[in-house]
């Protein structure tokens, strides 16, 4: 963007008064989560409140790993996260390769179907994936919360990668097949390299359905060993006295690894919202 | 393939016509039984309702925030990247932790924002907001705050690609920045705002997650239950499990009336460009 009036020092203050603004905005609820998670019990519920801590301690932090299931259940998050992510993009791949690349009748119309998918919202799903889940015998199992998670995710990790595959020029597969190569190897070695960018936000966006998901965890997992994070944290609130300091560490401790994962991808994240790969 | 979502929804639309129970093997063809039921249920339009005051309630003020949110970030300044980062972070944090920050910000006795609003003195302005009059207010400007970025993400991206040559052109015509913002910007972004006004209408109607994590174990939580709340309520409080799926399906009745019209708004050569 080219820089153009420099504007007159009104206008300037202004401009920077609305950034101050849409940073304070998306900021201050997290700072005030950490700042709690720090504070110690009395001064956490003084009134007025703190907005700078005289004393930190790690108290609720201490407590989080040790009196609470916090480490089982962020694993659990992990291994149903990392399942279908893996399965999602396996498929997603075959998939959107065979909805870009063969022409069959009713292509469009499942092209459509997808993008319904896609804006299709978990809710409508509850009942008839909780009665398929008892009759299979997956409830309270982990397996069978990513298959849920998969049942939603797929379709629109499959919108997600047909508009990557779209953006490849046919020719170059062209060019492979007449080299000799056969469809899974043009797949393999021509298209999946082009595509990379695309795979990876679209593991991402399906690795951010299964960490966020609430619904499907609450309906599908009883057992307390096998929540996951979201479900999990919901517990604290069930205790005798609401720990405002342990649920706020918490929040940090979930925070972080997503913050950092974020900045990790943040370049590849940019490429799959321009294919339209966000939900929730 | 699409036989895993096609699946569930055929099942849903057949769970609808019988009362079963959410645990029990247990079925009975009622045909229409349900959804006569359901009409007749105060309860199902005021959850209807409050689905639907949510809904427009949070969307507008998301687009709202969403495109100024853009248009403030649009230009490039020193901490530009910093900010766009920062003004994205509020989507990537997991629903149930902005729900509980939220919760604790708003809390009725310690919350900051409260506090905050209380030394200003403003006449009218209530003291607790997690109560029945106002918890609606909070889910809105919670919602707005979570769902924004999406918004803004999809703005940016969109603005980023308007030729500068049109912005020379209205210049030169002798038009205010107001104007050109009407007159060249909207225009432009006319096709992104429909269908992120679509995605995000579909998506904060049939919100369960944020109106459920905010109301339960409080007594205002009746003030948000909205439809996916009540759907939620009659499938496993009360284990109507075909009721929650007969509610489901007028869900799905909302939603495919949506896309149906925004197929006849885009015809599918301008849908495949902003794709």
């Amino acid at each position: 963007m080219r820089e153009r009036r420099r504007g007159r020092p009104i206008s300037r203050a202004a401009a920077w008064a609305l950034r101050l603004g849409l940073f304070a905005f998306c900021a201050f609820p997290l700072y005030w989560m950490v700042v709690s998670s720090l504070k110690v019990s009395h001064e956490l519920l003084a009134s007025p409140p703190t907005f700078w801590p005289h004393e930190w301690e790690l108290r609720a932090y201490r407590k989080l790993f040790y009196e609470t299931n916090f480490w089982t259940y962020f694993q659990n998050t992990v291994i149903v996260s990392a399942l279908t992510t893996v399965i999602v993009l396996v498929a997603g791949v075959i998939g959107a390769y065979s909805l870009t690349r063969y022409a069959f009748r009713g292509r469009t119309f499942v092209a459509r179907l997808t993008l319904l998918a896609y804006m299709f919202p978990p809710i409508i799903m509850l009942v008839p994936l909780f009665l398929l889940a008892r009759q299979l015998g997956l409830v309270n199992s982990i397996p069978g919360l990513a298959l849920t998670y998969i049942s939603f995710s797929l379709p629109y990790a499959l919108w997600i990668l047909r508009a990557f595959f779209q953006s490849i020029p046919l020719e170059l597969e062209h060019a492979a097949l007449i080299d000799g190569a056969n469809r899974a190897q043009a797949l393999v070695y021509v298209v999946m390299p082009l595509a990379l960018p695309g795979m990876i936000a679209t593991a991402i966006f399906t690795f951010i359905v299964a960490w966020n998901d609430f619904l499907f965890a609450l309906v599908l997992i009883g057992q307390d060993e096998l929540k996951t994070l979201a479900i999990g944290i919901n517990e604290f609130f069930h205790m005798a006295v609401v720990d405002w300091g342990l649920i706020m560490a918490a929040g940090v401790m979930v925070t972080i690894p997503a913050l950092v994962f974020f900045i990790a991808v943040q370049r590849y994240l940019i490429a799959g919202w321009g294919a339209g790969g966000l939900k929730g | 393939m699409l036989a895993f979502t096609l699946f569930p929804v055929g099942y849903n639309v057949w769970l609808g016509f019988y009362a079963k129970h959410s645990l029990r093997a247990t079925s009975t063809w009622v045909g229409l039984g349900n959804y006569a039921q359901m009409l007749g249920d105060p309860d199902f339009w005021r959850s209807a309702w409050l689905a639907t005051v949510y809904a427009v309630g949070s969307t507008t003020l998301q687009i709202l925030a969403g495109v100024a949110g853009a248009l403030i970030l649009h230009r490039r300044f020193v901490g530009c990247d910093f900010l766009r980062g920062v003004a994205l972070f509020p989507y990537m944090i997991p629903t149930v932790i902005a729900v509980f920050v939220w919760r604790w910000l708003m809390n009725d006795l310690y919350g900051v924002i409260p506090y905050v609003l209380g030394t200003l003195h403003i006449p009218g302005m209530p003291e607790a907001w997690l109560t029945h009059a106002t918890i609606m207010w909070v889910l809105i400007v919670l919602s707005v705050w979570t769902f924004f970025p999406f918004v803004l993400v999809n703005v940016l991206a969109r603005l980023q690609t308007i030729p500068p040559e049109l912005y020379d052109a209205a210049r030169v015509d002798g038009a205010s920045a107001v104007r050109q913002f009407f007159h060249v910007t909207l225009p432009q972004l006319r096709n992104v705002l429909l269908i992120v006004l679509l995605l995000r209408g579909i998506w904060m109607f049939t919100k369960f997650d944020v109106p459920w994590l905010l109301g339960f174990g409080g007594g205002a939580g009746e003030a948000i239950r909205t439809l996916p709340v009540f759907t939620y309520q009659r499938s496993f409080t009360y284990y109507q499990a075909g009721m929650g799926a007969a509610l489901s399906n007028i869900m799905l009745a909302l939603l495919l009336m949506a896309v149906t019209i925004y197929f006849i708004a885009f015809p599918p050569a301008e849908e495949e460009q902003d794709a």
